[in-house]
């Protein structure tokens, strides 16, 4: 049996892996608590945007008069052949099952497009994700075709993908998760865009971890390309949290002092919803096929951004939670190791006296 | 303008970005950067739901006083008693940073020389281009 310096060496490292899993737990709670705040935010303006598009939508007609042709190439529906799947995960490790929840549902959607004989198209978001999907697959090979004319003064771009395996990596975005802001969104949005619009590919699906309050959450399959109906989720996957993940959360959150109710709706929010959808006759200033070219765009945009944002708070959840289990088992540790300790020490002493005693007597 | 407003309603206005809601105050009047030109509203305009261009958000009177913001792309709700602005950038003047509207400038005429033959593309090299002008003039108050 280990001795009794041994076990107390033991227990005070234990003690200090405590320390800092608990620093973790709550440094995590308030990024988590920055971030809920953050998703919230950006509701009204999401929620405003869709309105406009839906409000547009029912007041013309979603093919031009004349041509016949429809108003927004995203509106248009292809058999799918090329899937695009942008997979969020996080930057960082230490938050439990997260990445590899994520990671394991992207591969098993991967793999039944791949068996339905589709080409796949992965673009990860977050360092985990890339590296694992990196590891796996090899990247995506864009040519930029430069073409010359009106005496070298106007350049044209072609962009020429060559296609070497099944399954590969495109995109890469390895600071879009460090702050999150829409400038750098919209980026990634316009160049998903751009390859739909070029039929590179024929429908895009995001995965991520949707994010209701720190015990409702669901690594989710959404269909964001091309778009069918607007304002409603279309998911196909989804995989909910285990009665177990449920309480381990709610222990967590209950130590670091956050609600476990997803937050009330401001009383702006419920405004918003009331946006442009007023029973008058607006005045729309520009044709609806402009106003649909910029309005597409914008709503792809949003739409990543807010799978982006609740991402992030899941993030901070699941790390919380890991992070407070983590501490209760290093409590229950400190338990076992002391009790075992004071034995030790117990069982020393005895024997202790009973070599004295059973000297004295043999005198 | 402001003044001859012979209404006592104030309007509710708010402006919302991807972000955050920004402002949320009451105004006599708004000028608002219409693609087609700066709409001036008051209270008791009729139903108006538009597309902004890019350029100067000002509201005049009110409790908060006389209010800019540069915007650059959104929509305008306007209600008889209340104006909702959704808009992609919302900044105030101060908080422009002028060098680097300057190499917006700079990408709006790249991308210009760059359109070849596509249609969409000037426009989208002219929307960049003019979105840096509204910035600068805004940054610098010569704004129209």
């Amino acid at each position: 049996m280990a001795n009794v310096l041994d076990l107390r060496r033991r227990i005070r490292s234990v003690k200090n892996t405590r320390q800092i899993t608990k620093a973790m737990k709550m440094v995590s709670a308030a990024k988590l608590r920055r971030a809920q705040e953050r998703a919230m935010l950006a509701r009204p303006y999401a929620r405003m945007l869709s309105n406009v598009l839906e409000s547009l939508v029912q007041r013309t007609d979603l093919y031009n008069e004349k041509t016949g042709d429809l108003l927004h190439p995203l509106l248009l529906e292809r058999e799918e052949k090329n899937v695009l799947v942008v997979v969020v995960a996080g930057d960082k490790g230490f938050a439990g099952a997260f990445n590899s929840n994520i990671v394991k549902a992207a591969q098993g959607f991967i793999d039944a497009r791949r068996a339905a004989g589709q080409t796949v198209d992965i673009e990860p978001v977050g360092r985990k994700a890339r590296d694992m999907f990196r590891k796996r697959y090899p990247a995506a090979n864009y040519e930029k075709k430069e073409e010359r004319y009106d005496n070298d003064l106007a350049t044209h771009f072609e962009i020429l993908r060559h296609r070497a395996a099944p399954i590969e990596v495109a995109g890469d975005h390895p600071t879009l998760l460090q702050k999150i802001e829409i400038t750098e969104v919209s980026e990634m949005a316009h160049s998903i865009i751009d390859r739909y619009t070029r039929s590179e590919i024929d429908s895009v699906y995001v995965v991520y971890n949707e994010f209701k309050s720190v015990i409702s959450q669901r690594v989710v399959v959404e269909k964001l390309l091309p778009i069918r109906k607007l304002g409603s989720q279309e998911i196909t996957v989804a995989e909910v949290m285990s009665e177990e993940q449920r309480d381990a959360a709610a222990h967590a959150a209950h130590t670091a002092g956050i609600s476990v109710n997803a937050p009330e709706e401001s009383e702006f929010e419920i405004e918003s919803k009331k946006f442009g959808t007023a029973e008058v006759d607006y005045l729309f200033g520009a044709p609806p096929d402009r106003l649909f070219r910029h309005l597409m765009p914008r709503y792809v945009t949003t739409q990543i951004f807010h799978a982006l944002l609740e991402s992030a708070a899941a993030e901070h959840a699941a790390r919380m939670t890991a992070m407070d289990s983590a501490t209760n088992n290093a409590g229950d540790m400190i338990d076992a190791l002391s009790l075992t300790m004071n034995r030790v020490r117990q069982a020393a002493i005895t024997k202790e006296i009973i070599e004295i005693v059973s000297g004295a007597a043999a005198l | 303008m402001a003044e001859t407003s012979t209404n006592s309603g104030l309007l509710n206005v708010r402006l919302v970005t991807p972000d955050r809601v920004l402002l949320d105050a009451t105004a006599e009047a708004v000028e608002l950067p219409a693609m087609t030109g700066y709409i001036e509203a008051l209270y008791g305009h009729a139903p108006f739901l538009g597309e902004l261009g890019a350029g100067e958000v000002r509201l005049h009177g009110g409790t908060s006083g006389d209010q800019k913001f540069f915007v650059a792309w959104g929509f305008a709700e306007v209600l008889p008693e209340r104006i909702t602005i959704l808009a992609e950038t919302a900044l105030r003047p101060s908080e422009i940073d002028i060098a680097e509207a300057r190499q917006e400038l700079e990408e709006g005429e790249r991308l210009w020389q760059q359109a070849g033959d596509d249609g969409n593309k000037y426009d989208e090299a002219n929307g960049v281009t003019r979105r840096a002008e509204e910035k600068l003039a805004s940054a610098e108050g010569r704004s129209t």
